[in-house]
Formats: structure tokens, sequence, C-alpha cells
């Protein structure tokens, strides 16, 4: 049994849209599962025993458990809102742990290195402060009033802006960011990163956006959110160690690592260790 | 160069967190004088920088995973 | 401790950085634009990110992924993230020794620092390297020899291989005689290719 307190959480393993005809093997916490279509059209996921696994379909995705979840996937009340295109990005194999990947995800200091001219540009690389909060009646991590200059912060972008960030992570490797939204200055972007533990060095990244943008084309806006992630990959595909560090003892966060260091904490509260590593190495 | 000090509250009766500050803050180049320790509480006068203090209040947050930190106060020293 | 071959002094021109060995040990090679060599641990200490990632700027080297600051002796000069911070001098990454002579780069471990220069091998220059997942002893069974420093002829070349072992494998640092042709030293090429095929079907075979 894998995944200790992590095996009764919900995992993206396949886009609703996009079901495998012909049914497709995979992985879930070490553990095989498969992913196939049923008789009428709907998704059925099984483990390697042939036991059908619970399923939900929601924010472009088909989720499934090998546990028993006793809470509903978390909620995205902006996925229903009129006027947002849903963009099922696709999904990007990584060789990395699932926490490093949710933990990138909730990085901005790297922004002007890695996705430079886009999502940062030197020599706009200071970290204001932001806050970071464990709010405790929904369980979550939350980061507000993060701000960083972007030359193109979106497909829908028009040269450089000072972009608005939030970011939640409602389960141990799923995160949801909320971003100026560059056509709707009052209303935010929804981009999430779902990721799916296929093992503790393995992971399959399921982004998903709920966007105002009326003019770019579906196909602009899912090559450049892969972009984006191609290019986190080779950061995350060599970073030592390979699991996610819960002791920083060889490492040196600073103030712009906040949301890192809750999002370890709140991991190490919850003994969500799958893909961690517990002591400095 | 600020000097604070940092009331440490959570489950701190690890034997080797007091070793654990310590070598991080060397690790870093503040310097660290323990001024009292408790299993639920520590006070460290911790000198440096304002960012590197900010950073070691990071790195104390999450510590090494035989402790649980519930938060950090920073005063003045 | 003596001297371990990491690298060619031609495969790291000035400005670049690239990933090497030292026994279990990951090392970054880089050279700076006025052309100083270093080996450093290929880890950033702020998050892990290997070093030989990053990018070369003057005399610096900057992690890619925050892009901290590095230079001389390892020590942090810039974080990007806190323009108004003097990174103190607790804040480097961990270095090592690092020599150049005859076209190689020689590393050790800075605190078992061979009291001797390396080896020259006069008459030779620096040719190129092949990487194998064969370990040393067998590609050295396979040339007819024993050891890590091998003399022979290859492709009717006289020729010194250096062979540095790796956590799978080894690197063979091919030097050929001096005033060997563009030809010749092609059909060196053959020969260390022929070489490291032949030693890994008898690890193949072995296996």
């Amino acid at each position: 049994m894998n995944g200790g307190a992590m095996r009764d959480q919900w995992y993206p393993v396949a886009i609703a849209a996009q079901l495998p005809q012909k049914g497709r093997d995979s992985l879930l916490l070490g553990e095989p599962i498969h992913i196939a279509t049923d008789e009428t059209g709907g998704a059925r996921v099984t483990d390697g025993a042939g036991r059908i696994l619970p399923i939900i379909s929601r924010y472009g995705h088909i989720w499934t458990s090998l546990g028993q979840p006793e809470q509903d996937l978390f909620p995205i009340p902006e996925a229903d809102q009129p006027g947002r295109r849903l963009v099922d990005v696709g999904s990007v194999k990584v060789r990395c742990s699932p926490l490093r990947a949710v933990e990138n995800f909730l990085d901005i200091a790297h922004f002007p290195f890695v996705h430079t001219d886009i999502l940062g540009s030197e020599p706009h690389t200071e970290v204001e402060r932001y806050e970071v909060e464990i709010r405790d009646d929904v369980d979550e991590v939350w980061a507000t009033k993060v701000k960083f200059y972007q030359p193109q912060a979106a497909k829908s972008a028009q040269g450089g802006i000072t972009t608005e960030y939030m970011y939640r992570v409602p389960s141990p490797t799923c995160s949801i960011l909320y971003k100026t939204s560059p056509p709707r200055p009052g209303e935010w972007d929804v981009i999430t990163l779902f990721v799916q533990p296929l093992t503790e060095e393995t992971c399959e990244v399921w982004p998903w956006m709920a966007l105002f943008d009326d003019d770019s084309s579906m196909t602009d806006m899912i090559h450049f959110q892969q972009m984006i992630f191609v290019q986190d990959r080779s950061i995350l595909e060599n970073q030592i160690p390979a699991l996610l560090p819960l002791d920083p003892g060889k490492e040196i966060p600073t103030r712009a690592d906040m949301t890192s260091i809750a999002y370890r904490r709140w991991l190490k509260r919850h003994g969500y260790t799958y893909g961690a590593q517990l002591v400095a190495a | 160069m600020l000097s604070e000090v940092f009331v440490i509250e959570g489950v701190l009766s690890a034997p080797t967190f007091e070793g654990w500050v310590r070598s991080h803050a060397d690790r870093i180049g503040v310097a660290a004088r323990f001024r009292e320790s408790g299993a639920d509480s520590v006070s460290v006068l911790v000198e440096g920088p304002p960012a590197l203090l900010d950073a070691m209040e990071m790195a104390c947050l999450l510590g090494p995973i035989d402790v649980w930190v519930e938060r950090i106060v920073r005063e003045a020293a | 401790m003596n001297w371990t071959p990491a690298a060619l002094s031609q495969d790291i021109p000035s400005g670049s950085a690239a990933p090497g060995q030292l026994g279990d040990k990951d090392i970054v090679i880089w050279r700076s634009a006025s052309g100083r060599i270093a080996a450093w641990s290929d880890r950033c200490p702020h998050r892990g990110m290997r070093l030989s990632h990053g990018f070369v700027r003057g005399e610096f080297l900057s992690c890619i992924y925050h892009g901290w600051r590095y230079g001389d002796g390892g020590q942090c000069h810039r974080i990007p993230a806190h323009p108004e911070l003097t990174p103190p001098e607790a804040i480097k990454v961990p270095v090592f020794a690092v020599v150049e002579s005859g076209g190689i780069v020689w590393v050790a471990e800075k605190d078992a620092e061979p009291a001797d220069l390396p080896m020259e091998f006069a008459g030779f220059a620096s040719f190129r390297t092949i990487r194998t997942t064969v370990p040393a002893s067998i590609v050295a069974a396979a040339f007819g020899c024993t050891g890590l420093e091998l003399r022979g002829t290859l492709g009717g070349t006289d020729v010194v291989l250096l062979l540095q072992p790796l956590t799978d494998g080894c690197n063979l640092h091919v030097l050929a005689a001096d005033g060997t042709g563009p030809d010749q030293l092609d059909r060196v090429s053959v020969a260390v290719e022929a070489l490291r095929r032949q030693a890994e079907s008898v690890q193949e075979f072995a296996a």
C-alpha cells in the first residue's frame, strides 16, 4: 500500500474529452492502473487487481483515488463562471517528484531566468514581500499579493505589465494560480497544475486553464502554456536530490521562497510524504 | 545589521534542534545565540542583514523532520 | 589521492560550463570569460539545481534556476530576488582543486590536493574524450593493458588513453602523438570507437 496519507486523495489521470478508446496503462503512487472507456462512453479506471476505482469527471479531467477519499474534489468556483474559456492543455511527463513539480509552480523568482522575456526579465528580478498563510477553515495553502513584472504575461498580453498573482494549494499534488487577466484587469485568469504522481520520482503534469481571452486560438493558448512547462521541465529533472526535502538543512531558502516553505510545512504537518525526503541529504 | 530575538514555538523537544539551528546560521552567515531552550519554546538572538534574518526565519519555520515549528515571533533585541 | 583527468581543456571553452565527475561526486567544470578554469560541486546551495546548467557572465557562474551568482572560490556574489543583499562569505559552493596541464583538466579533492603536479605526456596532445558505460578495467583489458593510463597504438598512431572511472562506466581521454594529421586523427577516432564497442560487447557477454 503506497502513498500513506496521500492514498485517500483524488488524482488526475486523463482528459475527460480525450478518453483512450483502446484503454491505457498508467501508474498511480507506484501502482498500476488502467484507464478505459466503458459501454456508455464514460471513463472507467481500474487498479492492478481489476478493482473499479472511484472517479470524478471535473475541471476537464478524470480524477481517481486508490484509497477512500473522505472529501469531494476541491472547489474551483471560477470553472462555472460565464465568459471563460476552458483549456485542456494536455500532459507533460516529468522525471521528478510530483511534489517538486508543485513547488516549482509556486515559485516566481525563477521567471527571469527560466522563462526569460516571457514571464520575467532582468533586471526585474526582485521579489517583493507577499503574504502566505495556511487557511485552517479550508485546510489550504494560500499566497496572496504576489506581484511581478512580466514582459508577456499571457498569450493575450500586449507588452510588459506588473502582474498580480495568488496561489492556492488545495491538495498535495494540485495547485491553482490566479493572475491578473490582461484583457480584463478586474478579473483573475485561472491556471492550474494538476499532478498525477506516477512514482516518487516521476509524474504526469496536467495543466488546465479557465481564461478570459476571446482572441487567441485554442491552439495558441495550449502552445503557450506547453512552452512554459517544457522550460520548467529542464529545471525539475536536474534538481538534487530528486525528492523534495522536508528538512531544508542542505538548502538556503530566502523570503522569496516563502510559498515553498509554507507548502512543505503543510505537507509535513499532514504526513504527505510520497515524493518527499525527510532528512536533508 | 539587525539584532532580533526569534521566539520559536512548537514541538521542539528533539535534542538535535539547537545544533540544527546553529548549523544553519553558520551556513548562511548569521550569528545565533540561544537564550532560552524549552520543549515548546526556544528563544534565539539572531544578528545579520535583514534579508538573512528573513532567510533564517524561513529555514527554521520548516526545521528538521523531528520538530514541528508552529510559529516564530520576531522581536527587536 | 592523485589528480583525476576530468575533461579536456578544449571541451570547456571560455564562457561555458559542463558537468563532470570526481569519484562519486557530481561536479561542474567551467571557464570564465578571461579563461580561468574552476571545478565546483554541481549543486546550487539555494535549491539544489545543477550548476552545470547555468550560465557564465564575465568571471561569474550563475544558476539557471534563480540566477544566484557565484565567483572565485565558489563565493556567492548576488541573489537576484534580493538585490539589496550583499551575500555573506558563508554562502558558497564547495570547490575542488583544479589544474590544467597538457590540454587536460585535472581535479582533486580540495583537502587532499596532491603535492605534485599532474603527470605530463611529452610528445602527445589531447584529442578527444569518449564516454562508455563499461568499467575502466574492462576497457583496459580490451586494449590489452591494465591500469588507468594506457599506452599503445590506435589506427596506426601512438596514443595515450587516460581512463577516468565514473559511477556508471568511464571516460576515455585520448591523447595522440604530436603532429598527427587530420586523416590520421580520423583513423584514431574510428579505432577508439571500435575499442569502445569491443569493451561493451565483452561486458554484455559477461552479463
